[in-house]
């Protein structure tokens, strides 16, 4: 059973944590791997406006990093 | 028309079918180290594994693996393949495991109680806490033997002795003093069995009360029975939980430990692509991988290590890498033979 990777903008800090730890988005953006935000919309996840935001789902392997990171509980897999 | 039918209680779930015998499918959440080799063997796609990364590092309340009953034959080849027996299937209430005409993994873990010195490496190094060693130590006052005596005229009830003693083998009945008996202690009694003649109390005593002496330390020893050196003891290994890792075998100082496993194969990492997001390190059910700790500044070790002494192959850790960085290849699988051609084909594409 496939689980599914929600945010909820309401939790967000906006911090971008989850989008430098994300394993999937360091192997896709250069500056992602080097511990700045995403500049590019191929990545999984990106802060947009101060929250965080899905652009890519479809490539999450449902490793779990990211819930892992999050300090409040803004993004998880269920 | 036959159905099957499935239970779910909590993560666990069994599907059966009644006609003229009676086959079930058990499936054992708690078991399940989340491989994924259940769902590659099926042969009719009825297995799906879940999202094992999230599901083992977020403790998130769901199985590891999904049966569709609508689509499970009941043949029970899952079972056969898993190797940690978190499937068991049974035909009329017998084990497939119990019958000879069906194939099974071969693989065990033993720990031989003859030359076992009972020094727990096994039981702290079992990734799966499943070994358990019970062991009688010796009696202390066996090995150790000497002579104390405390002068009680002399002694002042200090309580000096009672507090250094490292054995606590030194009482004192402390008491409020009366008129009658303007002391503080009615008495000061030494248990010569927990006594290991250190003769701390007789150095320490502030007014030279205690005569002591260690004749281990005048005679060697001489006087000492070697059967009542030694630690007896007993081993347990709970076969359930059990994975076949040989972190037993690879730690046990004296060869007591046995472990035979089912697949051999290769683990390889690439170390350029691993991101070190830990999902593997997390997964593996063998303590097979870790991250290293840099040991020359200024040089960053390699992201994630491996030690396949302790590797089964199961793939869980190439299951769930998110960047593929991690590739397991199984080569041979040790299985006891079967006469059925689709089965031996089947347990063969588990070679990778």
């Amino acid at each position: 059973m496939e689980m599914e990777l929600k945010v909820n903008q309401d939790n967000c800090l906006g911090c971008g944590v989850c989008v430098v730890a994300c394993p999937v988005n360091a192997s896709i953006s250069n500056e992602v791997a080097g511990g700045h935000g995403s500049k590019t919309t191929e990545t999984i996840m990106m802060v947009e406006n101060g929250f965080i935001k899905l652009f890519s789902p479809e490539k999450c392997t449902k490793c779990g990093t990211c819930q892992l990171f999050c300090p409040t509980d803004a993004i998880w897999l269920e | 028309m036959i159905s099957n039918t499935k239970e779910v209680q909590a993560l666990d779930f069994e599907i059966s079918r009644s006609a003229e015998e009676k086959r079930e499918l058990l499936y054992k959440d708690d078991i399940c180290i989340g491989c994924g080799i259940c769902e590659k063997t099926c042969p009719v796609d009825a297995i799906e594994l879940g999202s094992i990364g999230a599901i083992v590092r977020t403790g998130a309340d769901v199985p590891k693996i999904v049966c569709d009953e609508d689509k499970c034959v009941l043949c029970g080849m899952c079972s056969v393949v898993c190797p940690v027996d978190a499937l068991e299937f049974k035909i009329d209430d017998e084990s497939i495991k119990d019958m000879d005409e069906y194939p099974q993994l071969i693989n065990s873990a033993e720990i031989n109680d003859d030359t076992c010195i009972y020094c727990k490496a096994c039981e702290t190094a079992c990734p799966r806490d499943s070994i358990t060693i019970a062991r009688n130590l010796p009696d202390r006052s066996k090995l150790v033997t000497g002579e104390i005596d405390i002068d009680k005229e002399t002694c002042i009830d200090c309580g000096i002795c009672e507090e250094m003693c490292p054995a606590d083998a030194i009482t004192i009945e402390h008491k409020l003093p009366t008129p009658d008996d303007p002391t503080v202690s009615s008495d000061i009694i030494v248990d010569k069995d927990k006594c290991v003649y250190c003769l701390i109390c007789k150095k320490s005593c502030p007014v030279s009360a205690i005569k002591a002496a260690c004749r281990s330390c005048s005679y060697g020893e001489y006087d000492l029975n070697p059967e009542d050196t030694v630690t007896t003891g007993s081993s347990f290994i709970d076969h359930e939980t059990c994975v076949k890792c040989g972190w037993c075998q690879e730690i046990c100082p004296v060869d007591a430990a046995t472990v035979v496993k089912t697949f051999k194969g290769e683990l390889h990492i690439d170390q350029d692509t691993c991101q070190a997001c830990g999902a593997c390190v997390d997964i593996c059910p063998c303590n097979v991988l870790s991250f290293p700790q840099s040991t020359v500044p200024g040089k960053s070790p390699e992201k994630v290590m491996s030690d396949e002494n302790y590797c089964i192959y199961c793939g869980a850790c190439d299951n769930v890498c998110p960047v593929k960085a991690i590739e397991v290849k199984r080569t041979d699988i040790n299985h006891t033979p079967t006469k059925s051609k689709s089965w031996e084909k089947q347990i063969d594409s588990l070679k990778t």
